[in-house]
């Protein structure tokens, strides 16, 4: 498998990959080949529906989202670069990868970034707010219509009003930040990628 | 939940890992192997790839060699350079690291990386003091260096791709061998930092290399003594740390060892904590129920589950020790009186009416007290039954009372420790309750409804702490409620006085009809059925919580069925005492039979002058009241599965189906699902239990009923909700610990520990049945073995522990020590609360600030304003709100009272702190908006303490 992924990733194309998501040398032909088996219009890039085919993203109720955050703006394609760098997220911290100067732009896998990632699946209009309305859409995929709208309103009305620091009945992103203070994202928002 | 940690992470690609982790064993094992097995290739085409033990040691060698040979040009090259620097005073060795780094920059642009490194060591002189590896010669030296690497690691792959099959193929062994290292590079955990990919590999590498030569220098450095220690020190230490991880000196295999069982050891435990979950029996059926019924209805199974353990405890005690060894080595059925069928039974005793009632052959059977033998000790190993017998009945009260209070204690640390964290309850369960990992629909559905159910929880929480209304109607309708309730359980308190009464008088007449036998089982059967509706319906008025409500539910309901105990052990108490006068008079006649019994089965060698079948013998009152418990529990069981079977099950299916065909929507209307009963049931298992307790010391099998009893309940009404219920309209959230359902536990193995006490205490055992007979108390038989198998001071040491002198004052001891721990633990219970208000307290304040500062205070956004940059962004801010708010606003108005006030439900309450800043100007002009959501974080969340959480 490594061989036939590889051969169709030319050297100069992994060291720019690694340069920028941190993935070691195996782990991104690896990931590619992975690439390929997805990519089922076998034209080197995703398409929605490729990713629609995996049925823990079909049955995630934020699904969509994630998909969506795969893709650059106004695109419906996502070639393995673009790929790359969304998986990059989801890299394990490690100790290598902690910076020791604050001048280096953080890593894609730190807490930030992670916890930016999510807190764009939630921002929909991309304001850099999680507005009331968004929290609705959110939740009406989670909980379907078994509470009523009603019930959803205060409960939207009520997350915000947790996490809303500054009065303006949104959630920004350092509130975001706040709130998830206390969970172990860097755990959580991980997935072990084989070397 | 599914999953009780609020869980965030997000798979992207679940195949992913399982499809690599499939492919982990000849894949990861070839990139394991690849770079040893390519370096070697390299430098020594000429040997043949089979490599034997002693090839293997010199490629081991060559690696050495290898690395050593990409380190000697640049050192070679840094040789001279440091030679010029070394002598040199740190100023001018910045000055020369400035001009490499200028050069560098131009040349490769790669390593952008470690140049900015580079530049904070400029910035701070103390920085490099604590990592001497960015040092002058690093700079020069990374260029060539990394340039080499690069090229090597391209060369490596190449090398790789091509030939990586015959690598593969070279030797198992060195396969295996090589294992070892790698497994230490190519690691699958990822959060350990034991792992290093090839290219981290190559960087600490350098690294200790880098360290090597800086200790080698120390020396001639211009720098002060202590840093110059200090440098060393770490290298050292470094050194130390990675040296056994590169291949190179003498802790490598060690080393490698080392990491591969850490790792093995990490698996382990993963493992062994999932299989630890998976050996919990009935979790999944359980959590099942949970996400679909909430925390309340799971929490009746796992008290059932709970019950089902400690009696499986019970009940290994009870067949181990008394009830097999009876069987095995006491005498066979048949050969005593006690162990026979009467003669006058005996045509009937096989009858299935008889059977079913526990008569005939079940009633002289190793399932009651009666079958037992008084022999002190039987079978070849001496096995004292009649002490075993005792021993156990005492010994399962005891462990049940430590098992419940142990738990009890349990629970109530854990909810201690648990702190709820009410602060970001919504928000946490907004963003991080879906777990991203679930790929089976099925689960997926569960997990729906998982969030669904605990959404709704939390929405009654909330609603019940926002709850102040009228605080003198609900005085009054407390009150009130309450003394209905203490009306209804007078009434039937008086009711079941009166026809207990009754049936005493009717015992006195010969004949009586069908109503009159059963008029007090028709009476409670009655009460059972109408009075707990009729308290639910009462404590509506009360408008509680549900979770308090339930209790208060409990405790009703609880106080009506100790009416229904007290008859059925006034009964049986009266039916001992006539008992007890029967065998009075039968004693007499049966002694002078037994005598010459057992004189002609002395002398005439084993062959009864008379049959054991028509030994006159008395009635045996143990064996009675262990029938009595048996019958009950028998009948509660058919009954209960009854209710199930035809109150939900036929009710489901008749809603079911004839909704096609009906007047009315049979669902929303009146038969309607019905709800799982918790109180009802929970209730229902605490009085069987007190049933067992009760009837266990008098019929030892009665605790194997239960068993089955507990197990196909586990499974029947499992299915049944599952099938049949339907949610609670209020789904809430059951307190953490079952802590309520065990105290009631615990007052009703009080309870029930009383009458058994009582009679083993005050009765005289049946002369010619059971363990105990021929002695003139139960508790004999401790003195007996005290008295002979024991030496004499021992009986000498108990009686002096038994005289009152001692026990008095023990008790007054113990009293004075649970005063004293009472005390304290008040003492800690306040301190603890006042710490979480002050904590909130903390919060608020940091919030209000906040609140302060970005809105509220005049001065600082004038001057905010003033900043052309900042303008903007406030100014859009502020309008955003304005806009934002002005909807919800005329909402508000609009809908006057209707909807607006239940959106006010889950808002907060208003002021209740101490206000610290006078009102200021800005936010009056913002308050209807504020009105609406509240006043964020003015007004603490956290419950009144008058309502406990749990």
């Amino acid at each position: 498998m490594g061989s036939r992924a590889s051969s169709l990733l030319r050297e100069e194309e992994i060291e720019e990959i690694k340069k920028e998501t941190g993935f070691s040398h195996s782990q991104i032909t690896r990931l590619y080949s992975r690439f390929t088996s997805l990519d089922k219009g076998e034209n080197g890039t995703l398409c929605r529906e490729d990713f629609q085919r995996i049925p823990e993203l079909a049955i995630n109720p934020l699904g969509d989202r994630i998909i969506n955050a795969f893709f650059p703006e106004s695109e419906d394609q996502v070639n393995f670069r673009g790929f790359m760098r969304t998986l990059a997220h989801f890299r394990p911290i490690e100790d290598s990868d902690k910076s020791k100067d604050p001048l280096v732009p953080e890593p894609l896998n730190s807490r930030n970034n992670k916890l930016l990632f999510a807190f764009r699946l939630y921002d929909l209009d991309k304001d850099d707010k999680i507005s009331r309305e968004e929290l609705l859409q959110v939740l009406r995929m989670m909980v379907g219509v078994n509470i009523s709208e009603e019930q959803l309103g205060s409960i939207a009305d009520r997350t915000i009003q947790e996490a809303d620091q500054n009065g303006d009945l949104s959630i920004s992103f350092t509130e975001f930040q706040k709130v998830l203070e206390k969970v172990d994202v860097e755990q959580k928002m991980s997935i072990r990628f084989l070397h | 939940m599914m999953h009780p940690s609020h869980r965030v992470g997000i798979e992207i690609d679940a195949d992913e890992i399982t499809e690599t982790e499939e492919e982990d064993d000849d894949d990861g094992e070839e990139e394991v192997v690849k770079q040893p097995v390519t370096s070697r290739k390299q430098q020594h085409t000429h040997k043949p790839p089979t490599a034997s033990k002693d090839e293997e040691d010199s490629s081991e060698e060559d690696a050495k060699f290898k690395h050593r040979n990409n380190r000697r040009r640049p050192r070679v090259q840094n040789g001279i350079r440091k030679n010029n620097t070394d002598h040199e005073d740190d100023e001018s060795e910045e000055e020369n690291k400035e001009t490499a780094k200028n050069s560098r920059t131009k040349t490769k642009k790669n390593h952008e990386v470690e140049e900015s490194d580079d530049d904070s060591e400029l910035g701070e002189n103390r920085k490099r003091t604590k990592k001497p590896v960015h040092n002058n010669n690093r700079n020069n030296r990374a260029n060539t260096n990394k340039k080499l690497k690069d090229e090597q690691n391209k060369k490596q792959k190449q090398a790789n791709n091509k030939g990586n099959k015959k690598g593969k193929m070279s030797n198992g062994k060195d396969k295996k061998k090589k294992k070892g290292k790698p497994s230490s590079s190519s690691s699958d955990s990822s959060d350990s930092d034991d792992s290093l990919s090839e290219d981290e590999l190559a960087k600490v590498l350098e690294e200790v290399e880098e360290k090597k030569k800086l200790i080698a220098i120390l020396r001639t450095k211009a720098w002060r003594m202590k840093r110059k220690l200090v440098t060393l020190k770490e290298s050292q230490a470094f050194i130390e740390k990675f040296e056994g991880a590169l291949g190179k000196g003498k802790g490598r295999k060690f080393y490698a060892y080392k990491v591969m069982m850490m790792k093995k050891w990490i698996k382990f435990k993963r493992d062994f904590e999932n299989f630890k979950t998976s050996c919990i029996p009935w979790e999944m059926k359980i959590k099942e129920i949970e996400s679909h019924f909430g925390s309340s209805v799971a929490s009746y199974f796992i008290f059932l589950r709970w019950l089902y353990g400690m009696n499986l405890v019970l009940f290994s005690l009870t067949f181990g020790l008394v009830v097999i060894p009876e069987v095995l080595m006491g005498l066979q059925y048949g050969s005593i009186p006690r162990k026979t069928v009467p003669r006058k039974e005996q045509p009937t005793a096989m009858d299935f009416s008889v059977l079913w009632e526990f008569g005939g052959y079940m009633k002289y059977s190793a399932l009651f007290y009666g079958y037992y033998n008084n022999e002190r000790m039987i079978g070849v190993f001496k096995y004292r039954l009649p002490l075993a017998y005792f021993m156990v009945g005492v010994g399962s009260f005891g462990y049940s009372l430590m098992v419940v209070i142990r738990t009890m204690t349990r629970n109530a640390r854990e909810s201690g420790v648990d702190g709820d964290d009410g602060d970001f309850n919504f928000s946490w369960k907004m963003f991080t309750s879906w777990d991203y990992l679930i790929g089976n629909p099925e689960t997926a559905d569960n997990k729906f409804a998982s969030i669904t159910t605990s959404f709704k929880e939390s929405i009654v929480d909330e609603e019940e702490n926002q709850k102040d209304e009228n605080v003198h109607l609900r005085r009054f309708l407390i009150v009130s409620a309450n003394f209905l309730i203490f009306c209804c359980l007078a009434g039937s308190g008086y009711l079941i006085f009166y026809v207990v009464k009754k049936s005493q008088k009717y015992s006195a007449l010969e004949t009586l009809s069908w109503y009159q036998k059963n008029e007090i089982d028709i009476v409670m059967a009655l009460l059972g059925m109408f009075v707990p509706p009729l308290f639910e319906t009462i404590a509506t008025l009360e408008n509680y919580h549900p979770r308090i409500a339930l209790k208060w539910q409990l405790w009703r309901m609880f106080a009506l069925f100790l009416g229904n105990l007290y008859t059925f052990l006034l009964a049986l108490i009266d039916q001992v005492n006539t008992q007890l006068a029967e065998e009075e008079s039968i004693k007499n006649k049966t002694l002078a039979v037994i005598n010459s019994f057992n004189s002609t089965n002395s002398t005439s060698e084993g062959i009864p002058a008379i049959d054991p079948a028509d030994f006159p013998r008395g009635p045996c009152w143990e064996t009675g009241v262990g029938l009595e418990f048996t019958k009950l529990t028998i009948s509660d069981i058919l009954v209960t599965y009854g209710s199930i079977l035809v109150g939900d099950f036929l009710n489901a299916l008749f809603v079911r189906f004839f909704n096609y065909c009906w007047c009315w929507d049979l669902e929303y209307g009146f038969p309607s699902y019905t709800e799982f009963d918790i109180s009802g049931n929970v209730l229902g298992l605490i009085f069987n239990q007190g049933m067992i307790w009760m009837g266990t010391f008098y019929s030892p099998g009665l605790i194997g009923i239960n068993i089955l009893r507990l197990l196909t309940s586990m499974y029947f009404q499992c299915w049944a909700v599952m099938c049949c219920n339907v949610p609670q309209s209020r789904v809430f959230k059951a307190s953490g610990s079952n802590n309520f359902y065990m105290s009631l536990l615990l007052l009703i193995l009080f309870l029930s520990l009383l009458p058994v006490v009582y009679t083993i205490m005050t009765f005289t055992p049946s002369f010619d049945c059971g363990p105990f007979s021929g002695k003139t108390k139960m508790f004999d038989v401790i003195m007996e073995t005290i008295q002979y198998d024991f030496p004499a001071f021992i009986g000498k040491l108990f009686g002096y522990a038994s005289n009152p002198g001692l026990i008095l004052p023990g008790i007054l001891l113990m009293v004075l020590a649970i005063y004293y721990l009472n005390a304290t633990s008040k003492t800690y219970e306040a301190a603890n609360l006042e710490l979480k208000k002050k904590m909130q307290m903390l919060r608020d304040e940091q919030k209000n600030r906040r609140n302060n500062k970005n809105t509220v205070n005049p001065m600082l956004q004038d001057l905010e304003d003033l900043l052309p940059n900042n303008a903007n962004v406030t100014k859009s801010e502020l309008d955003k709100v304005v806009i934002e708010k002005q909807p919800a606003i005329t909402n508000g108005v609009t809908k006057a009272n209707g909807k607006y006030g239940k959106e006010m439900t889950l808002a907060p309450p208003p002021l209740k702190m101490v206000v610290t800043k006078p009102p200021n100007p800005r936010q009056a002009s913002h308050l209807p908006g504020k009105q609406r959501s509240g006043t964020p974080g003015q007004g603490p969340r956290r419950p009144p303490p008058g309502q406990p959480k749990r």
